[in-house]
């Protein structure tokens, strides 16, 4: 069961970065953001 | 507005391409490096076979048997228990692929936390492979983690209440395989397979078992042979023997009421004569320096230098030498076979009579990769 509450929350948390991450104006920001989402993404799909 | 477009495309490109790059990378962990047995061996089976409770898991693992057709004992080798110990599984490789039993039956299982090979230990920089080079190409083998992938048993407890006995530590022991024994059918992924293993001990009635392993050399359990209070005998005479062919192992007591490890519950919930053997890795250790493939295969390390000179810790460590792969691969084997001689002379009625494995001087004159095949 907690493994899906953190999967939600996870994809939920991924989702917002991935809004804010189009909306960013600024490409350093947009850099910080993709390295974030990459690793959750990773984890998402389980793989690690 | 175009310029903010395009960077967005490129950070986007560029982060699906590492995306893909480390999902490739992880993704090779789950497979194992192929093995190539003696031509002694007589059977492959897997874990599985023993408590079907963990097939399609990536606790499954492979579980090879020499059968020599002679009445006699039957001796379990076990490698890999902590897949970050190189020496523990490459000594389980090389017995198996250069083994021929003439008494007597041998089982061996190279992977024993088979999960524990598809991951990494966080934040400790390991390297994922590490090559030896052989007559015909570099062998690459995985160095894995000390405990059961995440991904296949999460999350941690905030404290490991180890079964039966209660025993409480730290959360993230819970996925340790050597305190988990006896396990049970149904606990967690990690107790499933330690209870296959017991299975295993019980039903092919394995007479004399053994777990190998590596430590840091600050630890005082290391170069030792831990056995069983009720096989004090056997682990002296190997002692004994080993002595005599130039190398030292320390005696150890398993400790009654520390629960869980393989020298410990094979012993009281078994038939098995245990024994837990450790060599010396600097690669493991907490005064290491970088820890790359030269590490793990040299073994040498200033740092350790420094500190045994210092005297104030009681370091497991040769100044001069350091402790190489083919040092720590070679004490196993010999332990292995010291141990299989003692009990022997103490139970002539389970005669285990094996040949083909390399002694000592052999090993570190030819290194590791003489004897593996490939």
């Amino acid at each position: 069961m907690l493994y899906y509450i953190y999967t939600l929350i996870l994809a939920y948390v991924t989702f917002v970065v991935v809004i804010e991450f189009l909306k960013e104006k600024k490409w350093r920001n947009q850099v910080a953001m993709a390295m974030v989402l990459l690793i959750f993404i990773l984890r998402i799909l389980q793989i690690k | 507005m175009i310029r903010n477009h395009l960077s967005t495309i490129i950070i986007f490109l560029v982060t699906a391409a590492a995306g893909v790059i480390a999902a490739i990378s992880f993704g090779k962990m789950h497979h194992p490096e192929e093995l190539y047995p003696s031509t002694f061996l007589t059977k492959k089976g897997m874990l599985s076979d023993y408590f079907d409770g963990i097939k399609g898991t990536n606790g499954d693992t492979e579980v090879y048997l020499f059968d020599s057709g002679v009445e006699g004992g039957t001796a379990l080798l076990g490698g890999g228990t902590h897949a970050n110990e190189a020496a523990s599984f490459l000594a389980s490789v090389v017995i198996l692929e250069n083994l021929k039993v003439t008494q007597g039956r041998v089982i061996i299982i190279p992977r024993m936390n088979n999960s524990a090979f598809t991951c990494s230990d966080p934040m400790e920089g390991f390297p994922e492979y590490f090559g030896i080079p052989t007559d015909n190409g570099t062998r690459t083998f995985r160095l894995g983690s000390r405990v059961t992938n995440p991904l296949d048993q999460w999350p941690d407890p905030l404290v490991f209440a180890q079964y039966p006995s209660n025993q409480q530590l730290s959360g993230f022991e819970t996925r340790n395989l050597n305190r988990a024994y006896p396990g049970r059918p149904d606990g967690n992924l990690t107790e499933k397979v330690a209870y296959a293993i017991i299975q295993l001990i019980d039903k092919e009635n394995v007479n004399i078992a053994f777990d190998l392993h590596e430590s840091s050399p600050e630890v005082p359990i290391v170069n030792v042979i831990v056995y069983h209070e009720k096989y004090e005998d056997i682990a002296m005479g190997a002692v004994l023997g080993l002595e005599m062919a130039g190398l030292q192992f320390s005696p150890e007591t398993s400790p009654k009421n520390f629960h869980g490890l393989s020298h410990r519950e094979w012993g009281d919930f078994t038939n098995a004569v245990p024994f837990l053997m450790e060599t010396s890795n600097p690669s493991m250790g907490r005064l290491r320096g970088k820890t790359d493939v030269d590490l793990v295969l040299r073994g040498y390390c200033d740092n350790y230098k420094k500190a045994k000179e210092t005297g104030a810790l009681r370091i497991a460590y040769r100044e001069d030498t350091g402790e190489p792969i083919e040092h720590r691969v070679g004490r196993h084997i010999m332990g292995f076979k010291e141990l299989i001689n003692s009990y022997n002379y103490y139970y002539p009625e389970n005669q285990i009579v094996i040949e083909n494995l390399p002694d000592y001087d052999l090993m570190m004159e030819n290194g590791v990769g003489k004897y593996l095949n490939n």
